[in-house]
């Protein structure tokens, strides 16, 4: 991440202005213990209060570490009931990053937090749709899957 | 010129700031070795 990721001038941009960047070392107590680090890096979305809302393991290049932060901050709004904010960052997600692992999540999610915001369930529906057409054999296609039958 | 990321060490004024500036915290637990 020092090597390739972090020097790379759209990820320290993007980390500079939405987010505030905390580096701990991975031994250092308590907080490695509170937060049961058993490899790095470890990455990890935190909301104003010190909850966790989003982490992954291991190296992240720079075409995935935005798309990801992204996915984290939203994930964040979502868990707070925030769900167009969480939307917002979800579709920065899908048309800015359209390559990258983390679109197939926020596709999910948006058609969730439409949902949630609406209780019109055409959206997992939707969601569902775009998984399959786009993304036949991932995850979250799977996942979204019973959402065929609405 | 490079753009270096401006990393808080510790978690307290890392949430303050979040306070502050209404943004979340994005942590990194690196392998210090």
């Amino acid at each position: 991440m020092d090597a390739v990721t972090y020097p790379d001038q759209k990820v320290s941009e993007f980390i500079n202005s939405n987010v505030i960047p905390l580096r701990v070392p991975s031994d250092q107590k308590p907080i490695s213990v509170d937060f049961n680090v058993q490899w790095t890096p470890a990455l990890v979305i935190l909301d104003q209060n010190g909850k966790e809302h989003h982490r992954t393991v291991g190296f992240m290049g720079t075409g995935e570490l935005i798309p990801s932060i992204l996915l984290g901050i939203g994930n964040a709004h979502f868990d707070n009931g925030q769900f167009q904010e969480a939307i917002d960052c979800y579709a920065k997600i899908i048309n800015q990053y359209p390559e990258s692992d983390s679109v197939q999540e926020a596709i999910f999610q948006t058609g969730v937090s439409r949902y949630k915001s609406t209780h019109n369930p055409m959206p997992l529906k939707e969601a569902y749709e775009k998984l399959n057409a786009e993304y036949p054999s991932g995850q979250w296609a799977k996942r979204a899957y019973p959402y065929r039958l609405i | 010129m490079e753009t270096k990321i401006k990393w808080e060490t510790g978690l307290t004024k890392a949430l303050e700031r979040a306070k502050e500036e209404g943004k979340p915290v994005f942590l990194d637990f690196f392998n210090p070795q």
